[in-house]
């Protein structure tokens, strides 16, 4: 098995996106010779789930190579559209028949490459699981196949007056699987919590291809919480086929509100005021002028593009309740130099609002063509200083950022856009990135709020975890997965993990930036 | 190979997938090379990196329905329609996709004699059993006669167009009736300008599409009169003459054109003052045609034209995804135009209306051809007026307890 995967080579894909590497006859050639080591394990799966749940040509391969993110060294084997759990279960075992690492995907909506294949393992995409498998409102609890996407399920579960909290900016495409994979968070989650709140049990398939249930459905079950390890586990420690998620009831009431600053540093002290003032807002959002002007074309949400900062905060519960803290946040909006501060008067005025705010990520286009994105976490009280240097950082590199949070919880999500195409330009990226999370560590952050570490974010594990740390995530990583057969090279850096995946890492070329 | 794409336009898009949801090709299937991000990344590919045009992708290419979903779903605005419609140039000038026999189909469409007397052929081929209309997709009754077109005035041009004049006259002399009971004088267009080519750059055929434009615009440029059209995909291929010509002219001819819909939004009050209005006693879910809701981004005033007029409007919960009839689309690849047929009929049966209101003819040819009662919005419209007026008016459908007979509105 180790051998194998230490023998696979990375292949140039025919298609594969690529700037400054082998000329397209070569990377044809060798291509070619791979294709043809898939022919068995390609006919071994059409065997197992029949031909149209089976992809390999290279069209199909190179664009399940990528996700979300800039990181363009994925390299997928065959991709399957397993409808059950006994055609996972298939998948896994032709894999481990060939000798193959087996790499699940959602949507491919991730931002840190956690989705993208390394060394051609067979892709088990979720897409075609993706039903409602059972709803039990009295008990809040509901039974989910992985690739349900996240808004469908709040919307088929909206009869019921119940939804699924965690609201990823990708909701409306990220599927449930993908929430589990990454502990996925959103907006409302400072007052909800984030995915691993919201699971109670995961019906997986490991990398021996053999189905458990992690986790129950009572309140305290026995033993040690492996749903709990699973869930945030990106993929490592096997594929889950379904998922028990909490059902949370609908707020009474909610009410929406967009407030506009002058200053940025204005817009953080209200957030911390407001925190202060013992308000548990459902969201805090804060968006910088840069990523308002960018958004507001498309949402029409009708944000001040001349503000500095704009802050969108929600409430909900009783209406009695939100009517008091809705006129609290204005007071303390007002107190600290707010400019506007508007209240949605309807749904749909709400609806725009955070439409606004979630399309943040695509409508970069508007800026640049490429953007890389972080997710640190920094102490709410370090807000200002923070975003301080993180402008000061990005003007030193003659760079352009794009600021849009969860300044709730001090989630940072600075979004350096950039255009691939400027020589040099993908250095001082990468470099800006660098101090922005060393920057975000020495302030007491930490790596990733909720887009999870994947490839892009792995080489920076070192710089937050000690060895020993590391050491023992490896040693539960083997526990589930002793053969390193699950989504291999990801989260762990290599002298942390199994031996093939170090084989994996050392065929790759010089990391992200390759 | 290079596409002619423009690279910043190819390179406006990010990959986030919001598109995803919102393309009714990657719902059925769930891979990414139905998709249009993946699509968008397989062109890139080929242009940029000179990818080989494989037999996959260009299955890619070709699945896409052309609905432009993606593109209202897109926070970054990128024009995916143009650059489909420049890749499927490409491939159709490299003669990857539309083989000769399709070129020949769409190339009679500008023979507007030719068109009705094999649509009358076909009618009757259909009334004798002899055409598979079911695997086909075609309707299972088509008019074997249609009433002649005529002209009640000079306000307004009728854009009546190819095949919807063969198939579905009855559906622009019901448009003419209402305008005409808004006080508005109406000509047909009729052969004046025969086809404005929306088939023809859907399959790649750009030039054949410019000679139409040219010819459309040599018979409509004698005054400035509105040119007023009742179906979705026609009105946004018209209103795109601007782009697809580069001209001044074919700019300013664009701007004269208007959804039916969308112009009659503006004249509701002469409609509701010269008559009065008894609503039809009826539930309407209206089914927003692709190039009305993600094209021109009009179809809002189908709701509000048809509100005064019928019982009950409902919006479908599907966020406008498309039915999969996408013109020839549902022809060309009908295992997919049917499953995603399956998630419109199935949205419209949690609406719980009887009649579903449709602006684009072949929308309506599609839905109807699962037994659904489809009905041209302003056919319902012009009901409603007739109810009223003096006489009933023998071209319109009665209305039973059980909705419309749609397979009758054609007779």
């Amino acid at each position: 098995m180790v051998s194998v995967l230490t023998a696979t080579r990375r292949v140039f894909n025919p298609l594969r996106r690529n700037h400054n590497e082998a000329s397209a006859s070569a990377s044809n050639a060798v291509a070619d010779t791979a294709d043809s080591d898939d022919t068995a394990l390609v006919a071994d799966l059409i065997d197992a789930l029949g031909a149209d749940r089976v992809r390999a040509d290279s069209a199909a391969r190179y664009l399940a190579s990528h996700d979300a993110s800039i990181y363009r060294e994925g390299n997928a084997g065959p991709i399957c559209f397993p409808e059950s759990t006994e055609h996972v279960v298939a998948c896994v075992e032709a894999a481990v028949r060939h000798g193959r690492a087996i790499s699940p995907r959602g949507a491919g909506t991730g931002l840190a490459g956690g989705a993208a294949p390394l060394g051609r393992p067979v892709v088990v995409s979720t897409t075609r699981m993706n039903k409602l498998l059972s709803v039990d409102v009295e008990n809040g609890i509901a039974w989910v196949q992985p690739g349900i996407v996240n808004l469908d399920l709040s919307r088929a579960l909206a009869p019921h007056g119940v939804h699924f909290a965690p609201d990823p900016s990708s909701q409306s495409v990220c599927t449930i699987g993908g929430n589990v994979a990454n502990n996925s968070g959103g907006p409302h989650c400072l007052a909800y919590g984030v995915t691993s709140a919201h699971v109670l049990a995961i019906e997986a398939v490991l990398s021996d291809a053999s189905v458990v249930t992690l986790g129950d459905l009572t309140a305290e079950p026995a033993g040690y919480d492996l749903r709990g390890a699973f869930v945030g586990s990106e993929g490592m420690c096997g594929v889950a086929t379904a998922v028990a998620v909490r059902l949370t009831p609908n707020p009474p009431a909610v009410r929406t509100m967009m407030l506009a600053f002058q200053d940025v540093s204005h817009a953080a002290s209200t957030v911390s005021a407001i925190i202060a003032a013992g308000i548990v807002p459902a969201a805090i959002e804060m968006m910088d002028q840069r990523c308002v002007a960018a958004v507001e074309d498309f949402a029409q949400a009708g944000y001040p593009k001349d503000a500095a900062a704009v802050l969108l905060v929600e409430v909900d519960g009783p209406a009695g309740g939100v009517a008091i803290a809705g006129e609290k946040i204005a007071e303390i909006a007002e107190a600290n130099q707010a400019a506007t501060v508007r209240t949605a008067a309807d749904e749909d005025e709400r609806a725009r609002l955070w439409k606004g705010r979630k399309s943040a990520f695509g409508a970069v286009a508007n800026v640049m063509p490429d953007y890389y994105l972080h997710d640190t976490v920094v102490p709410r009280t370090k807000l200002v200083e923070v975003l301080e240097r993180i402008y000061e950082i990005v003007d030193r590199h003659d760079l352009i950022v794009l600021n849009v949070f969860h300044a709730g919880d001090g989630n940072l999500h600075p979004l350096l856009a950039y255009d691939s195409r400027v020589p040099g330009v993908r250095e001082r990226v990468h470099a800006a990135g660098r101090e922005i999370i060393e920057l975000s560590l020495d302030m007491g952050g930490a790596l990733t709020g909720e887009h999870g570490i994947g490839v892009e974010k792995r080489d920076y594990m070192n710089r937050m975890f000690s060895a020993v740390d590391l050491q023992q995530q490896g040693l539960l990583r083997s526990s589930f997965d002793p053969y390193c057969r699950m989504n291999p090279g990801k989260v762990l850096p290599s002298s942390h993990s199994c031996s093939d995946i170090s084989a994996l890492r050392a065929s790759d070329a010089a990391g992200v930036w390759g | 190979m290079h596409l002619g794409l423009d690279t910043d336009e190819l390179n406006s898009c990010v990959a986030c997938g919001l598109c995803l949801p919102h393309c009714p090709t990657f719902v059925i299937t769930g891979s990414d090379t139905e998709s249009p991000r993946g699509r968008i990344a397989l062109m890139r590919a080929v242009q940029d990196d000179d990818a080989p045009i494989t037999d996959e992708l260009v299955r890619s290419i070709e699945t896409c329905v052309q609905c432009r979903g993606c593109e209202t779903a897109c926070p970054s605005a990128v024009p995916f329609g143009r650059l489909m419609e420049g890749t499927r140039a490409a491939l159709a000038d490299s003669g990857r996709i539309t083989p000769r026999w399709q070129r020949w189909a769409l190339s009679m469409l500008r023979r507007r004699r030719l068109v009705l007397a094999g649509s009358t052929l076909l009618a009757l081929a259909i009334r004798l059993r002899l055409v598979p209309t079911r695997r086909l997709g075609l309707p299972a009754r088509m008019p074997l006669r249609r009433p002649a077109l005529r002209t009640s005035g000079s306000d307004v041009w009728l854009f009546t167009g190819c095949v919807m004049d063969a198939w579905q006259r009855d559906v622009h002399l019901a448009v003419q009736r209402v305008l005409e009971a808004a006080g508005v004088g109406v000509e047909p267009t009729g052969a004046t300008a025969p086809c404005c080519g929306a088939l023809h750059i859907h399959a790649g055929l750009e030039a054949d599409t410019k000679d139409l434009a040219r010819q459309v615009m040599a018979g409509l440029s004698s005054d400035d009169r509105p040119i007023l059209v009742d179906a979705a995909g026609c009105g946004a291929m018209l209103k795109d003459y601007g782009h697809l010509l580069d001209s001044d002219e074919a700019r300013a001819f664009s701007a004269r054109v208007f959804d039916v819909h969308e112009w009659l939004a503006g004249h509701l009050d002469d409609l509701q003052a010269r008559q009065e209005v008894v609503p039809l006693p009826l539930t309407v879910a209206v089914q927003d045609p692709c190039h009305l809701r993600h094209v021109q981004r009009a179809h809002q005033a189908v709701t509000e034209v048809l509100r005064p007029f019928v019982a009950e409007v409902v919006n479908l919960d599907d966020d406008g995804l498309c039915c999969g009839a996408g013109g020839a689309y549902s022809m060309m690849e009908p295992k997919l135009a049917r499953a995603i047929r399956e998630r419109k009929t199935a949205s419209v049966a949690r609406s719980g209306a009887s009649v579903v209101a449709s602006a684009n003819p072949g929308c309506s040819l599609h839905l109807a051809a699962v037994g659904l009662d489809v009905l041209h919005p302003l056919e319902l419209v012009d009901q409603a007026l007739s109810s009223v007026g003096t006489q009933a008016n023998p071209n319109t459908v009665g209305v039973s307890a059980g909705g419309l007979g749609a397979a009758e509105a054609g007779t």
